[in-house]
This record gives structure tokens, C-alpha cells and sequence, in this order.
């Protein structure tokens, strides 16, 4: 009966974000357009994806070391699903909207909890199954291996995900538990998802730093008889290894096993606590203390730019999301500043001939891959979602509005830009007029994610969203400016190292800043050129509000 | 257009997708000193109509004046003098109550004295003042309410539309609502709501038109409308023929 229920559950949920449904059913023309245009975004992300795998294959298979590809493939399915996982713990599996009309139809707590899960799993299902099965056909090809590796591959690739994801699942139940026993829940949840990510951001260069002062026999001691240290680490990948490589029916048996135990521990777990927590999440301390004082005026800019800033920080989902890279960023530059940028490559680049003169230039793309990893003004248009009425019933000009959500994201991000490349720059021992340079250069790129997360967020505007997860990590207004944004960076830093060794450095930094300045200028024009444009309800817009 | 109408609807028609005409051909007009009220089934096109006055939704067909200015080709004209207060208040559940105050104020330009001196006035009448330090996620229906009513009044309308404002209201707030509704009414405002609480349409109100299937089937003052029956029984009257 249980399990009747769930499966209309899940089905339900399905249906309710289903990009299929919506365009059958919906009669809006121009909204079936996005849907269609959306579409084409996406398979181009997989396409891209898809080739960045292959290319990661030709790699492994050009320098001999095909038979590595198992474990990395494990490894980056494992690691995406692990930290994407936890990003969306909080907002799909507690603190969801939909939470009460829920609980109060005859589910279990459980069912409601694993369904909820289940619908996070099947949704990123195709996007794990895209890099496995790219890797799956760069390893064909190199390794030719026997034909019923293939469909073990496929099979196990829909197992590969799943233990990451109930692992990242259950640490962020823990950290809801926990912080459901203070006043301030959601700010000690913030706080802790912080102190977390962070932490895991640590953990490789921790390992590495064990494995260098020779305590790795210690380590490795504790995990007896594996002999590769990665999947050493890490089970799963071993097992998925051990199954393609050498054709185990053990590591095939204990992954599939292994997934499916602890799906029903991890939800028995769950489900035993799952009231007490969103209860917590989902109730706010009201003190009513509040007494009358002198208030302050403040021009519709910054009106505009303090909602947003307490829009950030109300919700744990969007500030673990939006301020991640604004505080890698941060920490970067103390840590650069007190062990040495010199030190610093070396740990990062591990030993490869390059210098910190060669790094310099590249120091404001580095702060930008990690602060321009998301741009708060790619997710706040669609973030309005029921609340739309306001702005649209308010006196406002619609690029007022988009300035002020477009100030917001320089007061957030310019200060930290700003002060790390200082830090960086200070540490690596850059001349005075490069170091202005390259603050100038960080500034104008911070211009440039500002208006171009407006014009995708614009652009890409959902409203009727039921959980504001959907916006942040699923929305194709972030994940259209994340990706590609995030690739170009990555290929600028090489760039630059590159041109850096062949020009002067003062002279490409000055190009640099002109050609960003000139995309930032285009997309804010493009940002003003919209608002003229657009009617006065967004897509999507809720139609009863 | 008649010069003392604040607001005037002029063959205003909307379709959704299909066709389907969720208001067809509506014309009313609401003078300054009126307080006007609009009654009909769920789905007979008053929200529909509402939302269309204070420019929330968009509409191809006829034309919306509001204190002389096209709803269409000066929205922000319109904007400024017109307050609105939806049924089901959706509002920044992260600010607390006075930072959405405070930002509604600065929108509408309100100097640091004014905003203060209307605030405290309002949350005081309204019982909510020490509550406003507190985020409005943690209110309940009727103190968001509150918030939107307050949010509506500090900047002084000319016309204030209401989309069902007692719903959720505790019966002293809704004393006092009806209360600024009579006073800003002497004033001058025009006020333009949406009910289904036929008494109350009728004691408040002076004007009243009534809408189905989105066509106003009738509209007048009380007197003509009602002929010494009950709003009751003229709108169940009104509904059948």
C-alpha cells in the first residue's frame, strides 16, 4: 500500500516539473517557445558535456592510462552528485513549500521523504548518465573490452550516483537536525553548510598534505589491501572499477547491494526525525518587541539592492549557492597571505614548471572563476516568484528594478574581488601598476557577471516555481550562464598563463580589461534593451497571485 | 473622459489562452468620494479586472484611465496614486514587517518624517506595531494582511484597490479597515473592492457593480441598483435572469 502510495507520489512530483507536461498543456505561445528554446539550451549543455568527457578519455587513452578511466569516471559522478546533492538537501528534502499539503495527505513520513529524494535522483539521472556513458565510449574505444562490459557499464552507471547522493542526503538531515535545536535554524544551517563545503574544498589538499609527510602508511594501514589510493578512499568507485576492469560479480553485487540498503536505512533514519526537523525549519521566532524609532530613507536602488540582500540571507539554499565562491575567494587570499602564493602553486599545480611571474596575470580570472561562479542577478528575477506583484504594482521602471538587483551583486561581489586580488597580489609580489591593473581587470569582470546573470536571469525568468530549488540549481537561467561561464574561464587562465610567457603583461591586461568592459557594457545594454521590451508579466508568471 | 473620475474602465476585454474571455467589454467609472464595489461568483473576472487596474496584467483589448493616465502608456503615472491590496498577500517573507514598510516608502519617495509619523499611525490603529520587528514569515495570514493594508496606506492614494480585503482580517481589524475606507473616502480617494460579503458591500458601499461569466450584468449607485430590496437578493435576482 506504502509503496502504491509512493510511486503515485513520486509520479506526481514528476508530472508537477515536467517540461513535457507544461508545453502540452500549456495554450501560451510564446511561453511553448521557451520551453522548446530551453530544451535546445540543455542538450547543448550535454553536448558540451558530453564532449569534455570524451576529450577527458582521449587524454587518459593517448597517455596509456585507459584503464584509469573506470575510477575517475566514479569518482567525478560520485563527487558532482555528492556536493549538488548537498546544495539541495535543504529546499527538496526539508524546508519545501509544499510540505504541509503533504504531510497532511495519508503518507508516511518516510515515503513523503524518500519520494522526495527518489524525484532528485530521477531528475539528475540524465546528467550522470551523460558523462558515464561519453566515458563509457571513450573507454570502448581505447581499452575494447569484452562486449558484456557495455551493459554492465549502463547498469551500474544508474547505482554509481546513488550512494553519494544518500551520503550527502543524510550529512545534510544531520545538519538540519541539529541546527532544529536553536532559535536561529536557518542561520546555524547556513553556517554549518559553510563550515562543510569548505571543508570538503579542504579535503584534497588535507590528503595530499598526509600522503606527503609519509603518514600514508598510517592511513592506508587503517583501509588494509587496496592498492589504488582513490578508490581506496572510496568503495564505490573501487567496486565499479573492479566490475568493468575485471569483469567482479562482487563489485557489480555489493554496489547495487549496498545503494539499495542504505536507500532504506538512510529514509528509515530519516523518516523518524523528518516532522521535528521542517517543523523547526518551517516555524520563525517572532519576539514582537519591535518599538517605533526614527527610520531612514533610502533611493529605489538601494531599496531595491536591501531586499535582495535579505532575500540572500534568508534562505540557506541561496547563500550556500550564491556566497560559496564569494568565500573560497576569501579564504584563498588569507591562506595565500600566510603560507605564500609560491607554495600555493606548488600544491595546486603539483609540481608543474610553472612560475608565480607566469601565474600573475591569471590572478583576477582565478578570483572570478571563483566569485563569478554564480551571479546572484541569474536566479533573483525568477526568485520573485509569487511576489512579483509588488514590483509590478509599485511605481517602477522595470530597469530600475534590474539596477537595483544588478547593485546588489556588485555590492556583493566587487569588495571581495577587490580585496583578494590585493591579498594575491601582495603575496605574489606584484608591481604596484599591475596590481591596479589586475583589481581594475577583477572589477570589470565582476560588471560583466553582474549584467550577464541579468540578462539570462531575465531572459530565462520563471515564476511559477513550487520550490526555489528549481531556480537556483535547476533553472535554466543559472545553469545557462554557470556553465559555459565557468568552461571560458577555465580556458582563459590557461590563455593567459600562455600569452603571459609570449607579451607584456601590462599591455594584454590592458586588452583584457577594454574587451570585458565592452561584453559588460553590451550585456547591460542588452539588460535596459529587455526592459523596454518586455510586457508587464513575466513568463511564467503566476496567473492567480 | 469625465474629469472627476478617478478611474475609468472603458470596454476592457481579456482573453486567456483558447480564447476564453475571462472579462468581456467591462466599462465602469469610480469618482473621487466613491467607494465602489465590485461583487460576482469565483471566476466571474473581478480579480481578472483588478489586476488589470493596477497594471499587474496585461490587456489587448479597450482602455484603462486611472486619474486621467492610460494604464497602457503611462503605468507609472497610474502607479503612483494608486495603492493595491491583494486577496492573498504573497509578500517578502525574509524582510521583517518594518523593513518592507520601509521599502515600499522609499519606493513611493516618502520623506524619514512622513514614513515614521504614518507608520506608527497605521500599525497602531491596525495593532501590530510591535510585531514589525519580526519577519513576516513568521505572521499569520491576518497580520500579512495587515502589513499589505499598511503598506497600501502610507503613501496616501487617490485610488486604492482591494481584491476581497476582510478575508482573513480579525473583526477589529476589519472595524478599522472599514473605518479609513469611510475616511479616505470624505477625503477625497476613490476606492474600488472586490467582495463576496454582500453586507458588508452593501453597507460600505455607494456604487456597485455586479459581474458574471466576466460581463457586468449591472451596475449603479445602491439606491438604483438595489430599489429598497437587499444586495442580496438583487445580485441572486441579477445572477438568475
Amino acid at each position: 500500500m506504502n509503496k502504491k502510495k509512493g510511486i503515485i507520489l513520486l509520479k506526481t512530483l514528476l508530472l508537477s516539473t515536467s517540461q513535457r507536461n507544461i508545453y502540452r498543456y500549456c495554450t501560451d505561445k510564446k511561453k511553448k517557445r521557451k520551453i522548446i528554446g530551453g530544451m535546445i539550451g540543455t542538450g547543448l549543455l550535454y553536448i558540451m558535456l558530453m564532449a569534455y568527457c570524451i576529450a577527458m578519455c582521449v587524454g587518459y587513452g593517448t597517455y596509456g592510462l585507459i584503464s584509469s578511466t573506470p575510477v575517475m569516471c566514479a569518482l567525478v559522478i560520485s563527487g558532482i552528485a555528492f556536493f549538488f546533492t548537498f546544495f539541495k538537501t535543504n529546499g527538496y528534502l526539508f524546508n519545501f513549500r509544499e510540505y504541509d499539503m503533504l504531510m497532511s495527505l495519508p503518507f508516511e513520513a518516510h515515503t513523503v521523504a524518500a519520494c522526495k529524494f527518489a524525484y532528485m535522483y530521477i531528475k539528475s539521472l540524465p546528467w550522470y548518465l551523460s558523462i558515464s556513458l561519453s566515458m563509457m565510449a571513450g573507454y570502448g574505444y581505447y581499452a575494447r573490452p569484452k562486449i558484456y562490459i557495455y551493459p554492465v557499464w549502463i547498469l551500474l552507471s544508474v547505482f554509481l550516483p546513488l550512494i553519494p547522493m544518500l551520503l550527502s542526503a543524510f550529512l545534510g538531515f544531520l545538519l538540519a537536525r541539529f541546527s532544529a535545536g536553536f532559535r536561529k535554524t536557518n542561520l546555524i544551517q547556513t553556517i554549518l553548510t559553510f563550515v562543510l563545503l569548505i571543508f570538503c574544498f579542504c579535503l584534497r589538499f588535507i590528503l595530499e598534505g598526509i600522503f606527503k609527510n609519509d603518514r600514508v602508511e598510517e592511513v592506508v594501514g587503517k583501509i588494509s589491501n587496496i592498492s589504488d589510493q582513490s578508490a581506496g578512499i572510496y568503495f564505490p568507485a573501487k567496486w565499479f572499477s573492479d566490475a568493468i576492469t575485471k569483469g567482479s560479480m562482487t563489485g557489480i553485487l555489493l554496489l547495487a547491494c549496498v545503494s539499495t540498503v542504505l536507500f532504506v536505512l538512510v529514509f528509515f533514519l530519516v523518516g523518524r526525525s523528518y516532522r521535528n526537523i521542517n517543523s523547526a525549519l518551517k516555524s520563525h521566532a517572532a519576539s514582537r518587541k519591535f518599538r517605533m524609532s526614527t527610520q531612514k530613507k533610502h533611493s529605489v536602488k538601494q531599496a531595491i539592492a536591501f531586499k535582495e540582500f535579505k532575500r540572500l540571507t534568508g534562505s540557506t539554499v541561496y547563500m550556500t549557492n550564491a556566497a560559496l565562491g564569494e568565500i573560497l575567494a576569501a579564504l584563498l587570499s588569507i591562506v595565500t597571505l600566510v603560507i605564500g602564493f609560491d607554495k600555493i602553486i606548488a600544491i595546486v599545480t603539483q609540481g608543474a614548471p610553472i612560475d608565480v611571474f607566469m601565474l600573475q596575470p591569471a590572478i583576477p580570472f582565478v578570483l572570478y572563476f571563483l566569485i563569478g561562479m554564480m551571479a546572484t542577478t541569474a536566479c533573483s528575477p525568477s526568485l520573485e516568484g509569487k511576489n512579483y506583484w509588488i514590483l509590478q504594482s509599485l511605481p517602477i521602471e522595470k530597469k530600475t528594478i534590474y539596477q537595483g538587483k544588478m547593485l546588489f551583486n556588485l555590492y556583493l561581489t566587487v569588495p571581495f574581488m577587490v580585496i583578494s586580488t590585493l591579498c594575491l597580489c601582495i603575496s605574489a609580489k606584484t608591481p604596484a601598476l599591475h596590481t591596479i591593473l589586475y583589481v581594475i581587470l577583477g572589477i570589470a569582470l565582476c560588471a560583466f557577471s553582474t549584467a550577464w546573470g541579468c540578462v539570462c536571469g531575465i531572459r530565462h525568468m520563471r515564476l511559477d516555481w513550487e520550490n526555489e530549488v528549481e531556480v537556483i540549481k535547476q533553472g535554466s537561467a543559472v545553469t545557462i550562464y554557470l556553465l559555459p561561464n565557468m568552461l571560458v574561464t577555465m580556458g582563459l587562465v590557461v590563455l593567459v598563463v600562455f600569452l603571459g610567457t609570449k607579451m607584456d603583461h601590462v599591455l594584454m591586461t590592458l586588452v583584457l580589461i577594454a574587451l570585458v568592459s565592452v561584453l559588460a557594457l553590451l550585456s547591460y545594454l542588452s539588460v535596459i534593451r529587455m526592459c523596454s521590451h518586455s510586457p508587464s508579466s513575466g513568463a511564467g508568471a503566476p496567473k492567480a497571485v | 473622459m469625465n474629469e472627476t473620475a478617478m478611474l475609468e474602465i472603458r470596454h476592457y476585454s481579456k482573453s486567456y489562452g483558447g480564447g476564453k474571455k475571462a472579462a468581456d467589454d467591462v466599462s465602469l467609472s469610480v469618482m473621487s468620494g466613491d467607494i465602489y464595489g465590485f461583487i460576482g461568483h469565483n471566476g466571474a473576472g473581478k480579480s481578472t479586472t483588478i489586476r488589470a487596474v493596477v497594471g499587474v496584467l496585461d490587456f489587448t483589448q479597450g482602455e484603462i484611465f486611472i486619474d486621467g493616465h492610460s494604464v497602457k502608456d503611462e503605468p507609472l503615472a497610474c502607479k503612483r496614486v494608486t495603492a493595491y491590496i491583494p486577496d492573498n498577500p504573497d509578500l517578502y517573507e525574509n524582510l521583517t514587517g518594518i523593513q518592507y514598510l520601509n521599502f515600499v516608502a522609499d519606493v513611493f519617495d516618502l520623506s524619514a518624517a512622513q514614513r515614521e509619523e504614518r507608520i506608527r499611525k497605521y500599525a497602531d490603529l491596525f495593532e501590530i506595531t510591535d510585531a514589525l520587528g519580526d519577519q513576516i514569515g513568521s505572521y499569520s495570514h491576518g497580520m500579512k494582511q495587515k502589513v499589505a493594508i499598511i503598506s497600501a496606506l502610507i503613501h496616501d492614494p487617490k485610488l486604492l484597490v482591494l481584491d476581497e480585503p476582510f478575508v482573513g482580517l480579525d473583526p477589529k481589524a476589519t472595524f478599522t479597515l472599514k473605518q479609513m475606507m469611510h475616511e479616505m473616502c470624505a477625503k477625497g480617494t476613490a476606492i474600488f473592492f472586490s467582495t463576496h460579503v454582500l453586507d458588508v458591500a452593501e453597507k460600505l458601499c455607494n456604487k456597485v457593480a455586479i459581474i458574471r461569466h466576466g460581463k457586468i450584468i449591472e451596475a449603479g449607485t445602491m439606491q438604483e441598483l438595489t430599489e429598497g430590496h437587499s444586495l442580496e437578493e438583487t445580485f441572486l435576482e441579477a445572477d438568475h435572469e
